[in-house]
């Protein structure tokens, strides 16, 4: 919080180079962002796949899986989708249950190759699933310029639109597709649970904490990773069946599938400390973001590339003050849960095969 | 402490949501008209030229105006809201993609006044515009069949959609008008802003010994790559001349600006309103100054080429046999009235297959101008959703 | 004959797009040597870019722009290294936000810079190409065979181990992470004076992204820098060559399906030297175990 607000101080510097009284945007942007009619459900647009992903990936995290590949698996959840709406005979009210499943299948399935790698070689995982991110850019891209190119959309590099049974239902007059976000926070406050209450939850805990001991007490290591990674990768294909369902109706150019958006819940996971509840907070911060963005583009007028800006500045302060808080309390008793894992790359190494050569 | 920072947070908050409703105040009677693009203002190329357009119109009209940049396919609707809310009666926007947010927006807001570039669904409060390239293409195809050596031209695509191909086909047609042994080489981008593929695309070209070019690409990186090998090109959209004042030949400029005037106009005057818009296209060619020949503005042809394409004679059906400079002027004198005295596309036209598409003594309709997916003959190379 | 000439024509488009692509993934790997991810590349490569341009252009000297753009991105990377290695902080996260940061400070500083062509251009394929690769073969003679080597190394492998050394752990972190930010500035500053002399804004176009997979690809090895980014490049260009019997997408697809199965078939073998430095993405700080 006193990150945001030194941030919003640096980027008032901004503000003022354009001549803008700095109050005076922070004034307009709360204003428009969240009092104006409509403005305020238009924040968890974004929250939606955010919140989605950010789950699946803390979860990964507090299993020391490093799973950058969040995007990947959206779009692989995106194209599950979307050849469910439009390759298949299903129709009428199961349309939408069976796109879910196989997002979620897709998502999975997408995610499952690195962690086979990882399990049976230890091939690094972050470089495995950020590698399968560009296949799944490129499969997509191929698939709405090739083969899936609807014959309506005048040779543009778009599929058909959805049959009108494949679209998601909107809260009444605001854009949200309900469904999705009652997924993710279903699918949130489920995590919650397992972490805390279940056996796999213990088994993730512990391998996330010390592999050591893990093996000694007798967790099987290749089932929870394996456990963990489905539901990974299949949360974030449940997000991606949300976008093309809930917003874009069709499949197209990959870039506009996901606005980074398993990239950003990255973030949202890092912020959210290995918490699944948590990323209902900061998930939901990074819509209001995104929102205030928006704002500031439009009612002050700014080019978008403020935006970027802003968005950098306030990661920057929020990741530099943390340390610098912990400084403050470092005399403090340690508060219950240790410092959260960084979503690191470290791979995994034995303890004994120490050093370089 | 913990207690100390969080008091002083709440209160912080409470003073920034008080500022939030401070009635802002605006004086307004002006119209506020919205422009959602697509790219960035700084692509010198597509989204430039709108923004152009657009400040032209600021000075000329007693309007105000608001942009948005960079707006993702997805996000037309919200950012359609904000303008709303924040008082835009006239909304533009500029791209093919936002077609069907703009018609689920128009909907929503049947009192606003919404018009959508390159797009083909209307409403009663739903205009479509567009400021077309076809004629300017031919025009420069002409060129490009006098000055080629090598008998290859070459087309460096961004998609292989019905505009693209539309002209692709016009400038194909005046190529093989003045070259009949000429070829038009095709690469395709999928993109319409990468000065890499841009470049590559080039190069692939060069290396199967093309020697002028044209292009659909929102930058000067083909001009720039073939220059380098003092190869010919025609520049694309914005005026690029002065990236190789001694290779560019010609190209096609915009001018928005006619159309934005004359829609904003006629809004201002109540000639158009929220509820007879349902046949308003806007389909606008040479005739009403939309779109202009040259790479630079009031420079049709760069004076270095005007002695060889005055040297260089062509025999026509229509004109007899005269210079291809004098054939260039003649047409666009023909295509600058209204209605044309000529249209690239009258038949009879053959595709690369050789299957009749426009019969003897017809010309093509708007509709099939924006649904053209043939190939005219001459063309070589990959055409995905030929027919 | 044809054929040759063929291959030497494409084999020396693959370097015109290489020539960055190798820049950027040698200063990366220095970086990644010493233990600090930085995902800011794209955003050191835009600042690179814009700044070498602008210099070049008000100067006349593109050598000059160079130079620029490499103090630049240095100072870009050091506001990573002051986050990432004193601060400590999550390094994913912040060279996520170093890219969104130079991406927003490149587009709002060039307003009115594009649109011009650069007066006094450098030949593309001039010096940058022939220096990156004997850059490479540098730094792969510094990283293996020099004291300095050993110590880059040790602290990407095991910080604690050369803490006890005597070795200060941040200042190689800081000195590896602002050189990979200049290299990475040189790399941007090369696309808008050389390989496409003008500026336009978002003008790297992920090339920086591709840089942190390429550093990967080449797993952490110099000399291997200059085959991967050869390769990228050669397959960037062919998308286009070959486009009339196979669509781009697959070849643009290869390099990236072709570093997992590198990887898997480097794993099953058991070859050591392609792993990542152990250390890698992990903050330092002495005593902590």
């Amino acid at each position: 919080m006193v990150a945001i607000f030194a941030a919003f101080i640096a980027a008032g510097g901004i503000f003022s180079a354009y001549g803008i009284n700095p109050i005076h945007a922070y004034a307009v942007i709360a204003h428009d962002a969240l009092v104006v009619p409509g403005a305020f459900p238009e924040i968890f647009r974004s929250t939606i796949p955010l919140l989605l992903t950010g789950v699946g990936l803390v979860l990964a995290f507090r299993a020391q899986f490093y799973n950058i590949g969040a995007e990947g698996q959206l779009l692989a959840g995106a194209v599950a989708a979307t050849g469910v709406a439009l390759f298949t005979p299903v129709r009428g009210p199961m349309t939408l249950p069976v796109m879910f499943a196989a997002g979620f299948v897709g998502g999975a399935l997408w995610g499952l190759l690195p962690s086979l790698l990882k399990l049976r070689l230890n091939v690094n995982e972050v470089i495995t699933t950020l590698m399968m991110n560009y296949i799944a850019l490129y499969f997509v891209s191929w698939l709405v310029t090739g083969p899936w190119r609807g014959p309506s959309v005048r040779g543009f590099a778009y599929t058909d639109q959805f049959p009108a049974a494949a679209w998601l239902p909107l809260i009444p007059g605001t854009r949200i597709h309900w469904p999705t976000l009652a997924l993710g926070v279903v699918l949130a406050a489920g995590c919650a649970v397992l972490l805390a209450r279940t056996r796999l939850g213990f088994a993730i805990r512990v391998q996330g904490e010390n592999p050591e001991a893990a093996r000694y007490v007798g967790i099987n290591a290749l089932r929870t990773t394996l456990l963990v990674m489905l539901l990974s990768g299949g949360a974030a294909g449940l997000a991606g069946v949300g976008e093309v369902a809930g917003v874009h109706h069709k499949l197209l150019d990959p870039n506009q599938v996901s606005l980074g958006y398993g990239y950003t819940a990255i973030i949202v996971a890092w912020l959210a400390r290995g918490q699944a509840l948590a990323t209902l907070i900061t998930a939901t911060l990074f819509g209001l973001i995104y929102s205030s963005g928006d704002v500031m583009q439009v009612s002050l007028q700014m080019p978008f590339r403020v935006t970027s800006v802003f968005n950098g500045l306030i990661l920057f302060f929020l990741i530099g003050s943390e340390r610098l808080l912990a400084y403050r309390v470092r005399w403090a008793p340690r508060p219950a849960p240790a410092d959260p894992p960084a979503p690191a790359a470290a791979p995994h190494r034995p303890s004994g095969e120490e050093q370089w050569e | 402490m913990r207690g100390h920072v969080s008091r002083w947070l709440t209160s912080a908050v409470v003073i920034a949501v008080l500022l939030a409703f401070i009635p802002m105040g605006y004086a307004q009677q002006k119209l506020k008209v919205g422009f959602i693009y697509v790219g960035p203002i700084g692509d010198y190329g597509w989204t430039n030229a709108h923004d152009v357009a657009r400040r032209l119109v600021e000075q000329q009209l007693p309007v105000e105006t608001l942009y948005v940049e960079s707006v993702p396919e997805g996000r037309v609707e919200p950012f359609i809201d904000r303008l709303v809310a924040q008082g835009a009666k006239v909304i533009f926007t500029t791209s093919f993609g936002f077609m069907d947010g703009t018609v689920a927006a128009a909907q929503r807001y049947p009192n606003v006044i919404f018009a959508h570039a390159s797009g083909f669904k209307r409403a009663r409060n739903l205009a479509t515009y567009m400021a077309d390239f076809y004629q300017v293409y031919y025009l420069n195809g002409l060129m490009a069949g006098a000055l080629t050596k090598t008998n290859k031209v070459g087309y460096v695509g961004a998609f292989p959609i019905p505009e693209v191909k539309r002209h692709l086909d016009a400038y194909a047609l005046g190529v093989r008008a003045v070259n009949p042994q000429a070829t038009i080489q095709v690469r395709w981008l999928q993109d319409w802003f990468s000065p890499p593929k841009a470049k590559e695309a080039t190069q692939a070209l060069i290396a199967d010994g093309v020697d002028v070019f044209a292009f659909t690409e929102d930058s000067p990186t083909v001009i720039q790559e073939s220059a380098k090998k003092n190869l010919l090109s025609f520049a694309h959209y914005s005026p690029m001349y002065k990236f190789a004042p001694k290779q560019v030949v010609s190209g096609e400029l915009v001018h928005w600006e006619t159309i934005y005037l004359d829609f904003l106009r006629k809004v201002l005057a109540g000639k158009y309103s929220a509820d007879n818009l349902q046949n308003v296209d806007y389909w606008w060619l040479l005739a009403e100054k939309a779109v202009e020949v040259g790479a630079e503005p009031g420079m049709m042809i760069n004076p270095l080429f005007v002695s060889r394409l005055k040297a260089a004679t062509v025999k026509t059906e229509d004109l007899g046999t005269l210079s291809v400079y004098d054939l260039v002027q003649k047409r666009i004198a023909q295509m600058s009235k209204n209605p044309v005295a000529f249209d690239p596309f009258a038949g009879p036209i053959k595709d690369r297959k050789g299957v009749l598409r426009v019969p003897a003594g017809q010309t093509l309709t708007v509709a099939e101008l924006t649904s053209m997916e043939w190939a005219a003959s001459g063309v070589v190379g990959p055409w995905p959703g030929e027919p | 004959m044809g054929v040759v000439d063929w291959i030497l024509g494409v084999l020396v488009r693959g370097m015109a797009l290489g020539t960055p692509l190798l820049w950027g993934a040698l200063g990366e790997i220095y970086a990644e040597r010493a233990g600090v991810v930085n995902l800011g590349v794209e955003g050191m490569m835009i600042l690179g870019a814009f700044f070498a341009f602008a210099a070049a252009q008000v100067t006349g000297h593109p050598g000059l722009g160079l130079l620029v753009a490499a103090v630049i991105g240095g100072m870009a990377a050091l506001l990573h290294a002051f986050v990432s290695v004193t601060l400590r902080a999550n390094q994913f996260v912040s060279g996520l936000a170093l890219s969104m940061l130079g991406l927003g400070l490149a587009g709002l500083l060039g307003r009115g810079w594009e649109g011009f062509p650069l007066s006094n251009p450098l030949p593309e394929l001039s010096i940058l190409p022939p220096l990156g690769v004997l850059l490479a073969v540098a730094l792969w003679a510094l990283l293996y065979h020099t004291r300095w080597g050993i110590i880059l190394r040790t602290v990407g492998e095991s910080p604690a181990a050369a803490d006890a050394m005597g070795i200060d752990v941040a200042l190689v972190r800081y000195l590896a992470v602002v050189f990979g930010g200049m290299l990475a500035g040189v790399a941007g500053g090369f696309l808008s004076v050389a390989y496409r002399p003008s500026w336009t804004e978002g003008m790297t176009g992920g090339i920086g992204w591709i840089v942190v997979a390429l550093a990967i690809f080449a797993s952490w090895d110099p000399l291997r820098a200059i085959g991967a980014a050869l390769l990228f490049g050669t397959l960037f260009h062919l998308s286009f060559r070959l486009q009339a019997w196979i669509p781009p997408e697959p070849l643009q697809m290869m390099p990236f399906a072709f570093t997992i199965l590198v990887l898997a078939i480097a794993a099953r073998w058991g070859a050591r030297a392609w792993q990542a430095p152990a250390a890698l993405g992990l903050p330092y700080l002495r005593g902590e175990r």
